[in-house]
């Protein structure tokens, strides 16, 4: 039998059952296969249409809603399925008491668990103690809590440097007594009259304070022109030096050094040495530096390190006052300062002119 | 074993749920409403009957929910105790009218035919769209061949073909259901 004459055969069976008024009647005579479907086709006929749930489901929801105006209340644990309901019912279900609260009416209507209200309940509590605690203390401790941005617009007073003031200078006449003591001149940043102790031209064209290049603010109160360093008081005189200034240094300025400053040492300033870099005097820059030879005996024993040398380089940009701070041994000391004495240097400035400053170098030694 | 114990305690919180909020009953309606209809089906062997009978069923359940006490069974044995009441009364109201019919024996026996007509209003739901349709229309609308085919635009053929793989789809179904 094909499928076709199946089909056909199972319609007028189907045809003959509808016909008959009471589904549960007897079937037409068919073969075991067909009385099977015929069978199915007769449960068929009893099928509810499919309104119908949908209609007896809107009906029982609004029964439960009348009756849910006055609920009973039992607390049980509810799935979550549960509260699928429908959307009416939601809305009017909202308009009632049935939200959840952790004393309230309405406790237990939806699945909630009494330890989320305890946690949450706590967690609020928390941050309002926090809050009002912050608040109490920021009252109690007004000063600590203020903020006060100021801009400091007084004038800069640099610090005190934590180095000895360095510099010097000297002169001298010529004179045969040492020079006598006395005050220092007007200390200034340039230096356009040489002071000194006897005066020889009385009626000069352009009459100028002599000065010493020395800090401005130095101050010393002496009777008259002189050394401060001096021990002879009397009688007057400029020095043994040469330049016209006093002392017995060369140069303009005071003391037993060279240039223009006050004391032992050189270039201008006081206080004995050269200049530091800093504070308005530049750093010389190398314009020639050859490497050091390595020393056979250090080669030979494979040594390396670094020397480190205290130098000075002159207004003349050479290095002068060799000296090592930190040794290698083995000969690479020597070695160094023969190298060092040979570098050449831009000259540190100061105000514009060329001043010997002291300086560290390392000169180091590597084997590659 | 524990998806059964698992089934009964959801049922269980159901119903506790409902009893508190009516408006929860909506999912026991539709858990326990194939078999319930097909207990009265099979009883009163028509389709408005059937659906009329159901209808209050449920109503009354829901009504009673409140008074409803767990003792273990599932919830549609309480149902399909109401529905039996329902039945008395109808055939109480019949045979006023005339002889009561010889069908109360029936009831013990038919517990097996009831719940597989159930699982056959479920299964029809799992058919294909055409399958269904036709179904719906043949058997629960009562549509002859033609006015399907003119409504879902095919040949008589074709419908005929639909309705016999629905059936069968439907009894190989069963089968696998049983197995």
């Amino acid at each position: 039998m094909s499928s076709l004459s199946l089909a056909d055969q199972l319609d007028r069976s189907i045809e003959v059952l509808m016909a008959k008024r009471k589904p549960n009647g007897n079937l037409p005579r068919t073969d075991r296969s067909m009385s099977e479907l015929l069978g199915i086709a007769t449960e068929l006929r009893l099928f509810p249409r499919s309104e119908f749930k949908t209609r007896l489901k809107a009906s029982l929801l609004e029964q439960a809603l009348a009756m849910s105006s006055a609920p009973t209340r039992v607390n049980v644990r509810v799935p979550a399925r549960t509260l699928e309901i429908p959307k009416r019912g939601r809305e009017q279900a909202a308009q009632s008491d049935v939200l959840p609260t952790l004393f309230g009416v309405g406790y237990g209507n939806y699945p909630v668990r009494r330890s989320n209200f305890v946690m949450s309940l706590l967690a609020h509590a928390a941050v309002v103690a926090l809050a009002v605690g912050l608040s109490v203390w920021a009252a109690g401790h007004p000063k600590e809590v203020t903020h006060r941005i100021v801009t400091d617009i007084s004038p800069y007073t640099p610090p005190p440097g934590i180095y000895q003031s360095s510099g010097g200078g000297g002169g001298g006449a010529r004179d045969v007594l040492s020079a006598s003591k006395g005050k220092l001149p007007l200390a200034a940043r340039e230096q356009i009259t040489p002071p000194t102790v006897v005066v020889r031209n009385l009626e000069p064209k352009l009459s100028i304070a002599p000065t010493v290049v020395a800090p401005p603010s130095l101050t010393m109160p002496q009777p008259q022109l002189g050394d401060p360093l001096a021990a002879v008081l009397v009688p007057p005189s400029s020095g043994t030096g040469a330049g016209n200034g006093i002392g017995s240094g060369t140069g303009t300025g005071v003391g037993g050094g060279h240039g223009p400053g006050v004391g032992p040492g050189w270039g201008g300033g006081m206080g004995g040495g050269p200049y530091r870099i800093g504070g308005g005097v530049s750093a010389p820059r190398a314009i020639y530096a050859p490497d050091p030879e390595y020393s056979e005996e250090a080669r030979k024993a494979k040594y390396q390190g670094t020397v480190a040398l205290w130098v000075v380089v002159g207004p003349d940009g050479l290095t002068k006052d060799l000296r090592v701070m930190r040794s290698l041994g083995l000969g690479l000391d020597q070695k160094a300062m023969e190298a060092v004495r040979n570098w050449r240097f831009e000259p540190a400035m100061k105000d514009g002119r060329p001043v010997a400053v002291q300086l560290n170098i390392e000169v180091s030694f590597r084997l590659y | 074993m524990k998806a059964l114990e698992n089934e009964i305690t959801d049922e269980r919180l159901l119903i506790e749920a409902a009893q508190r909020d009516p408006t929860c009953f909506a999912e026991l309606y539709e858990n326990n409403f194939d078999r319930v209809y097909a207990f009265i089906a099979h009883r009163v062997g028509n389709r408005d009957e059937a659906e009329d009978l159901t209808a209050e069923v449920f109503h009354q359940a829901l009504a009673s929910i409140g008074r409803f006490e767990w003792r273990g069974l599932p919830f549609v044995a309480w149902l399909l105790g109401i529905a039996g009441n329902v039945l008395s009364d109808r055939w109480q109201r019949v045979a006023k009218q005339q002889e009561a019919p010889a069908e109360v024996e029936e009831i013990a026996g038919a517990e097996d035919k009831i719940e597989q007509r159930a699982i056959l209003f479920q299964l029809v739901e799992g058919l294909p769209q055409d399958q269904r349709h036709v179904v719906i229309r043949r058997f629960v609308e009562q549509r002859s061949l033609r006015e399907i085919a003119q409504e879902m635009k095919r040949s008589e053929g074709a419908i005929k073909q639909l309705q016999l793989r629905a059936l069968e789809n439907l009894r190989s179904r069963i089968r696998s259901n049983h197995e």
